[in-house]
């Protein structure tokens, strides 16, 4: 389909920064446009990602939960068993996939807090936050320009 | 815009809530009339909002007036809770610690009027002067001369001991704001926790387990101080070589004094906080304890470092909740990029 989704959003960045950033003179109004714009162009390229990035996810943290649920509670065991037993969403079906998220992100955080847990289940916890941290997509877009840095400057 | 003078009536946009020009200018005149009803012949120019402030607008304003003490001039900075805040503060709390800063030498402006409950400006605001000087939240790392930023930050950490170092019950800041009834780090954990539990919209389990590791940590404090509690050189304004003032006071509370240290030394920020080679967190720590005379628990500061970064996230979490809703105007994301540096400061040694 053209254009596709990602040159849709590029041409809106494109109009937006050649044609109507400049028109804007109001310093509040044009640091927010300025903050979009560099939204849009972050979520460009994220979008795409996003799918994929929450099927590795929830594979991850459902074979994690299956690690941790020998150790934590009863009840919460339960529900974890329960969670795990229901078929992985359609891969195309992004909100599935979202709300499937969700559910065992909360199973998960559960889990973390459960004083039951062995060392090596927090190492294996701890590695995998920081590995979907180093993975996660969508990134917050800054919107103040960077100044000259002073080694720039001095060196 | 800059150069328009605005006269209208103040009452008839009185409970208005949208953010014109001319609603301010006549929410400040109806106010300015409420305190001082003599004034008249009013005109305000160079109405201008600023682009930064994250939780408020800020509004640059020169007012004139005459009233019985014959014409008046002032150059003027109304703080106005945005629709959707960061920060859920109360003015009269920061109008109370403005005052009471006014007899000390930390460099803060004088505040004049406070419309707490919204009445004249449609939403809590605050109007003190415009104090000279610039904001130059990267300063340390900015375009100056190394000598000079160095200057700078030892300034910085000179204000922050400062502020540290003031007889907050002298002062009357015991009526004005809450004195711990725990320890410091609980109480702030605590409330922050609360703020969490609000504004979370999904599961965080990053941020969970780092809250459970905080509630097994928390320090007690060795002094009960005034902390400002964003303390950061884009909170400042900068004229020459010195920090003309210290803004935006709306965190301020009475708490443990390396809260303020635990967010400079904050591995996080460092462009704003620290100079690399020369001004680390080592060197901002044996200068705190030279100005104050005061110990530095590594544990209990590498506590506060992970706080600040934790609370920080539920401030950006505050931010996804409210442009949600459609009442922030900035896009924010979950912090992730907070995660991995709070979980490497919670194992390192102490």
């Amino acid at each position: 389909m053209r254009p596709t989704v990602e040159e849709q959003l590029l041409g809106t960045c494109r109009i937006l920064d050649t044609l109507v950033s400049p028109c804007v003179t109001d310093p509040y109004a044009r640091t927010l446009l300025e903050g979009l714009i560099g939204n849009l162009r972050m979520l460009t390229l994220a979008l795409p990602a996003v799918p994929g990035f929450l099927r590795s996810d929830n594979r991850a943290t459902a074979e994690l939960l299956d690690k941790l649920r020998v150790n934590v509670a009863p009840e919460l065991a339960a529900s974890i068993a329960l969670a795990l037993a229901q078929p992985e969403p359609d891969t195309a079906d992004m909100s599935a996939l979202d709300q499937r998220n969700v559910e065992l992100r909360g199973l998960f955080s559960k889990a973390l807090c459960d004083s039951g847990l062995t060392t090596g289940l927090r190492e294996a916890a701890l590695a995998h936050m920081k590995a979907r941290a180093a993975a996660a997509p969508m990134r917050y877009v800054s919107t103040t320009t960077p100044p000259k840095t002073a080694l720039t400057k001095e060196s | 815009m800059d150069e328009k003078i605005f006269t209208r009536q103040a009452d008839t946009v009185k409970g208005d809530k949208s953010t014109s020009s001319e609603r301010i200018v006549a929410g400040l005149q109806a106010m300015i009339t409420d305190a001082i009803p003599t004034a008249h012949h009013f005109a305000f120019t160079g109405v201008e909002r600023f682009a930064g402030g994250l939780s408020r607008e800020n509004w640059s304003i020169d007012a004139t007036w005459v009233d019985t003490a014959g014409a008046q001039s002032r150059h003027l900075m109304l703080m106005r809770d945005a629709s959707g805040t960061l920060l859920d503060t109360d003015r009269k709390r920061e109008f109370g610690v403005l005052k009471a800063l006014e007899a000390t030498p930390v460099p803060t402006p004088k505040a004049y009027w406070m419309d707490d409950d919204g009445h004249w400006l449609g939403a809590p605001s605050l109007v003190m002067d415009r104090m000279p000087g610039q904001c130059e939240y990267l300063v340390l790392n900015g375009t100056r001369p190394l000598d000079d930023r160095l200057k700078l930050a030892r300034s910085f950490t000179d204000l922050m001991a400062n502020i540290h170092a003031i007889d907050w019950r002298a002062l009357g800041l015991g009526e004005v704001l809450d004195i711990p009834t725990d320890s410091p780090s609980r109480v702030e954990l605590a409330h922050w926790e609360a703020e969490y539990r609000r504004v979370q919209l999904e599961p965080h389990p990053e941020l969970d387990y780092v809250l459970d590791w905080l509630g097994l940590n928390a320090p007690k404090a060795q002094a009960i101080v005034l902390v400002h509690g964003d303390f950061k050189p884009g909170n400042a304004l900068i004229e020459g070589e010195h920090i003309s003032a210290k803004l935006d006071w709306e965190t301020a509370h009475l708490g443990d004094p390396l809260e303020d240290l635990g967010w400079v030394t904050n591995s996080v920020r460092k462009r704003e906080h620290q100079i690399a080679g020369v001004w680390e967190r080592e060197q901002i720590i044996a200068t705190y304890r030279a100005l104050t005379g005061r110990e530095v628990n590594e544990a209990a500061l590498r506590w506060w470092n992970v706080f600040s970064c934790w609370k920080l996230a539920v401030i950006q979490l505050t931010a996804v909740r409210e442009f949600v809703a459609g009442r922030y105007d900035r896009a924010f994301q979950t912090p992730s990029w907070l995660y991995r540096p709070m979980f490497q400061m919670m194992e390192s040694p102490a």
